[in-house]
């Protein structure tokens, strides 16, 4: 077990570097003059190249690479070129706000999804069982934008319910949560429902049946812990929706998280908060797989010698 | 990871049990579609959007220079079936040729994606050692980067406009390509008969384009269908943050992410597009699961 | 000497117009005390060191709390602001004296004197100082504070707007004992501190900044609200949203299109303010892939194909007016040219065929996102273009730091036969408009992108830029601004309003013709 531990993390870390080589390159790729963007418009030659020497831009590539890599084995993201805060500050400030969404969807979609997936899945061909996939589907493959868009239209102008923007109101966190649940809700019910049938058709679940338990003990007891399973498993591949979502929904509700901050960066050529932001989303994932992967070597033994 | 390479096998070996009714795999793969009536009802979407798309734009053709400013924001009329958008142009026009780029853009970014993730996870899969390793770790890299991220990092690197977007989600869904057809290879390379075909001295490529990436195809083909859904998603997004396709190609996520502005003013700029992408990604997705629900023996 | 006269028809017209707005001191009303102000942007302000400012939108926050020597006026006339009155200019143009406001403290009690001014100058002039943006102002030689009350600025060369110039935000003076608290450096100020109206009380990024009143303000204006709360919300239709469900009580930018209908709203106020930007397409006049575009009768006619107004009112919905002059009228130097490029597309198409360009193909290119409605302005442009017989690619459009990187260019690298661009002088002066047409600012000494040259603009420009005589001066901008407007480097367009959204429930929200907003002195209705 603890080889296998071992050999994971292992693994994990020529990935990290891969991805901090891969993000170091492709924002370098990117056309445009990081220096003038920064200088703005009306700035003379002079201030244009007074910010470029600042930020290091006039280095060869192989230079700036090097200073990057050094700086990243100390923990040192660098220092955003557009306010000139560290990059660690700049996401730590705002990384609250986007765990505050992602928790609160991760926690509805499981709650909601959970049970409605169980509910389908006990009553199978029923019209409850189509309504139900049929919403999942429905949530699977809506555009998380449009529905945050007819959310604001619903419940912040037609009704004075929720704000339409911004996280200062106590209220500002639920039309977003809201928005980013439905996809993993949508997908939890259907695993669940999937899992749930799974379990439900085996053999022993027949015989406790067949021995007269009732169909609630059949199901907390035996049927929904080995349901679960898959379900674990699809919510950690989920955090990768979750922060897709969490970038489109952060914009459409100018909510001020790592996701919003991710796309203004590349919008204004920021090149350590982008590189900072995509390395620690990155890390992230890597980290909440590895855990889904070791909560299922745990459990099930067949899985430690793949 | 492990999990689907249990699956696949069980689907596998329940691709060549008999059964009652039809006696070959395909009857009753078409017997089982035929049965669902979800799976049905996304294949009639598609059929129209597809329709639609190829024919539409054929019937008037695109002037992106005759804007008729002074006939903004119509509502639908006989003149204009659905209204007219911000700079007077017929928005079912619009709405036409954008399906077009749509689903042209995510036909091609899965085609990438298989086209590169295939023989990717066959090989690493079929041969293991430091091949297996070293296209691991490529995956890896690749996976750690989730579903946006990945065209928002690519995009960020190439620019914005069409083809980096077919680029950028193309390589997105390389990564679940090559898992899956690797989880295949795994457990075909173990069946007695390849076993015995290699004893025989069958060269490698022979077994591979033979029996590994035959045999691997039908979590592929489903996976793929779910994927041509979640490639559009992804292109939308991107548009919609101004990322994406640019204009004048019209395509409905930067349409949905233009009209954002206007939502007050004339909503349906904002609901049309919408609908649209929700509609095509609908069908993909129901189709996709009619497919899985065919192939996989355990859930009927 | 006519700096004098100048000044005293200054402050006699700003007595007047004092009196005429209404002080506190003279209304009959008291003036009403509020809260808090909740105020919606669309940009969250990258830094708020007033040395490193780049946009408007940060600048203006900055404004509010840190002032300078000298200000603009609602009118865009230049006023003493912690100056007590103009300066004297020696006859070479070279050195002015500034006579110092006394009796000012900083909202840290320090007090403001002449060294304060100019550490807070050389500050800016340092290049040691992170993002710095002198400007026009590193035209300064040396900063003495010759003593407490007078501060004494030595020049390079003769700069005829420099004082206009010093009323940019980055000409802002800071507490010189906050330098070194609450985490700033005289290289990085993240808590400014100044003379202003409010005082910074905290800042989430990305979300939004507080400021408190200061009690203690030194002006004849005093701050209404205990807390102003500036809001980010970088989507236009959020802020509408917000406004619409009380969120925030001033907005600026709402969407263009739904300014009429806010305007018909009883609990809103609309004010269209005066902006100083122009926007047009950019011509390249050397253009070697269509030599045709070289022709000043083809630019002419180019003028001649586009339905200006109706973009104003379809595109812009009447957010804008149709340029009648290179530069807009709110800048010192304007004067109207006297001939217009009305819409006339048969004598455009006359014109193009005399020319020999009846088959004219261009590249268009436009940004998307930088100013309102950009790229609908610039697909309109094209399908005008379009009925006059002009084949236009485009407009092919990226992202701003893309398109910039596009444009700015040398005249072998450039990218578009045409590009769509605005322009907002700084400090509201002639001199920084004509930047759009001499050559000695051809990228990348500038952002000339037209590339475009007249030997006789240019000597004017440079000599109405040390030009003592202030009529004289204004004579030589008209002079070149007409020889620009025949020979047609740009397709000219419009000056856009800047829309400020303000509940009926506020008074006193007022702006700045460089695209600020003011809501220093507002005060609940």
């Amino acid at each position: 077990m603890l080889t296998y531990v071992a050999r994971r993390v292992l693994i994990s870390i020529p990935t990290i570097f891969g991805v901090a080589t891969v993000i170091f390159l492709l924002v370098r790729l990117l056309p445009g003059d990081p220096a003038r963007t920064i200088a703005g418009v009306l700035a003379t030659p002079e201030d244009v190249e007074r910010i470029r020497q600042q930020f290091g831009f006039d280095q060869p590539l192989y230079v700036q690479y090097v200073t990057y890599i050094t700086h990243l084995l100390t923990g040192n993201l660098g220092v955003s070129t557009r306010t000139g805060a560290p990059v660690t500050e700049e996401i730590f400030t705002r990384l609250p706000y986007t765990l505050e969404l992602a928790a609160i969807s991760t926690v509805l979609s499981i709650l909601i999804g959970v049970t409605l997936g169980v509910i389908a899945a006990t009553r199978r061909g029923t019209p409850l069982d189509l309504l139900i996939s049929g919403l999942a589907v429905f949530g699977l493959s809506m555009p998380v934008y449009w529905l945050g868009l007819m959310l604001i239209i619903v419940f912040s102008i037609e009704i004075h319910a929720f704000p339409a923007a911004g996280a200062q109101d106590p209220l500002g966190f639920v039309l977003p949560s809201v928005t980013l649940a439905m996809f993993s809700l949508a997908l939890v019910a259907r695993q669940s429902r999937s899992a749930m049938l799974e379990v439900l058709g085996q053999d022993f679940v027949r015989t406790a049946r067949a021995k007269g338990a009732p169909l609630r003990t059949v199901l907390v007891k035996h049927a929904l812990r080995n349901a679960l399973l898959p379900v674990v498993t699809v919510i950690g591949l989920q955090f990768g929706a979750l922060i897709g979502g969490a970038v489109l929904t952060e914009t459409v509700f100018s909510w001020p998280g790592v996701g919003r901050l991710l796309v203004d960066s590349i919008f204004s050529r920021d090149y350590p908060v982008v590189q900072g932001v995509v390395l620690m989303l990155a890390v992230a994932f890597i980290f909440v797989n590895l855990l889904v992967d070791l909560l299922y070597a745990y459990v099930d033994p067949r899985i430690r010698y793949s | 990871m492990s999990i689907r390479a249990l699956d696949t096998a069980d689907l596998l070996s329940g691709l060549t049990a008999p059964e009652f009714g039809a006696q070959t795999a395909r009857g009753r793969f078409w017997s089982k579609i035929r049965r669902s009536p979800s799976a049905l009802v996304g294949l009639v979407i598609l059929g129209i959007y597809l329709l639609l798309a190829l024919v539409g734009p054929l019937a008037a053709p695109f002037d992106p220079g005759h804007d008729i400013l002074r006939d903004q924001f119509q509502s639908p009329s006989t003149h204009h079936f659905l209204g007219t958008d911000d700079l007077g142009r017929d928005e079912f026009l619009m709405l036409l040729y954008g399906a077009r780029y749509t689903l042209y853009l995510g036909f091609l970014a899965v085609a990438i994606g298989l086209g590169a993730g295939l023989p990717l996870g066959a090989i690493s899969g079929y041969f293991g050692g430091w091949v297996d390793l070293l296209v691991q770790r490529l995956t890896d890299v690749l996976l750690s980067f989730p579903g946006i991220l990945l065209a928002l990092a690519l995009v960020a690197g190439l620019g914005v406009g069409l083809r980096n977007v077919i680029i950028s989600v193309g390589i997105s869904s390389i990564p679940i390509f090559i898992r899956l057809t690797r989880a295949s290879a795994l457990s075909i390379r173990e069946l007695p008969y390849v076993e015995a075909a290699r004893a025989l001295g069958v060269p490698n490529w022979l077994i591979l384009l033979r029996h590994v990436i035959p045999n691997s195809l039908a979590p592929v083909i489903v996976q793929a269908t779910l994927q041509l859904g979640a490639a559009i998603l992804v292109a939308a997004g991107l548009g919609f943050l101004g990322l994406g396709v640019q204009k004048p190609t019209p395509e409905w996520g930067s349409m949905l992410g233009e009209a954002r502005t206007y939502i007050f003013t004339d909503a349906k700029l904002v609901t049309l597009p919408g609908l649209a992408i929700f509609g095509a990604v609908l069908a993909f997705n129901l189709v996709g699961d009619g497919l899985r629900d065919a192939l996989d023996p355990r859930l009927k | 000497m006519p700096i004098r006269k100048l000044a005293f028809l200054l402050a006699l017209g700003m007595a007047v117009a004092a009196c005429g707005t209404g002080t506190s001191s003279t209304t009959t009303n008291a003036t009403k005390h509020g809260a808090n102000l909740n105020v919606a942007i669309g940009i969250d302000p990258d830094t708020l060191d007033p040395a490193a400012q780049t946009t408007t939108t940060a600048s203006q926050v900055v404004d509010m709390m840190v002032e300078r020597l000298y200000t603009l006026d609602s009118n865009g006339a230049t006023q003493p602001q912690l100056a007590s009155d103009f300066p004297k200019t020696s006859s070479d143009g070279l050195t002015y004296t500034i006579p110092i406001r006394t009796g000012v403290k900083f909202s840290d009690g320090t007090a403001f004197n002449a060294a304060a001014a100019k550490q807070g100058l050389d500050r800016l002039l340092n290049a040691q100082t992170f993002k710095t943006q002198p400007g026009v102002l590193s035209v300064i030689d040396t900063v003495t504070a010759t003593d407490d009350k007078t501060l004494t600025i030595k020049l390079k060369s003769p700069f005829a707007p420099f004082v206009a110039a010093l009323t940019q935000t980055n000409a802002a003076i800071l507490s010189p004992a906050s330098l070194t608290v609450q985490g700033n450096t005289p290289a990085q100020v993240k808590w400014p501190v100044g003379t202003g109206p409010y005082v910074l009380k905290e800042r989430v990024n990305g979300d939004h900044i507080t400021l408190t009143a200061n009690k203690d303000y030194w002006g004849s204006q005093k701050p209404n609200y205990d807390t102003q709360n500036i809001k980010i919300v970088p989507d236009d239709p959020s802020r509408e949203a917000l406004i619409r469900s009380g969120g925030a009580d001033v907005i600026v930018a709402p969407p263009l299109s739904d300014l009429p209908a806010l305007a018909q709203d009883s609990s809103l106020k609309v004010l269209r303010a005066k902006s100083d930007r122009t926007l047009q397409i950019i011509i390249d006049t050397v253009d070697t892939n269509q030599p045709l575009l070289q022709k000043v009768e083809v630019r002419q006619a180019l003028n001649y194909a586009v339905n200006k107004d109706e973009i104003v009112k379809n595109v812009m919905f009447g957010n804008a007016v149709v340029l009648d002059a290179p530069m807009s009228k709110t800048l010192f130097g304007y004067c109207p040219v006297g001939s217009n490029y009305n819409f006339d597309p048969a004598k455009a198409k006359q014109m193009l065929q005399a020319a020999g360009a009846s088959n004219l193909t261009v590249k268009l290119g436009s940004p998307t996102g930088r100013y309102p409605q950009d790229i609908k302005v610039a697909t309109a442009v094209a399908s005008y273009l379009h009925d006059v017989g002009v084949t236009v690619q485009g407009p092919q459009t990226s992202d701003w730091p893309t398109y910039l990187g596009h444009v700015n260019v040398p005249p072998a690298q450039a990218a578009f036969d045409m590009h769509f661009l605005g322009w907002a002088p700084a400090y509201l002066d002639a001199s920084q408009q004509f930047e759009q047409f001499r050559p000695d600012r051809i990228p990348p000494k500038g952002l000339e992108t037209s590339y475009y040259s007249n030997t006789t603009v240019t000597d004017l420009v440079v000599k109405a830029g040390a030009e003592v005589d202030q009529q004289k001066r204004k004579d030589e901008y008209c002079q070149a601004a007409k020889q620009v407007w025949t020979d047609a480097p740009w397709i000219f367009l419009y000056n856009q309003s800047f829309p400020i959204v303000y509940s009926a429930k506020v008074t006193g929200v007022g702006a700045f013709p460089n695209e600020k907003f003011d809501t220093r002195f507002a005060a609940p209705a």
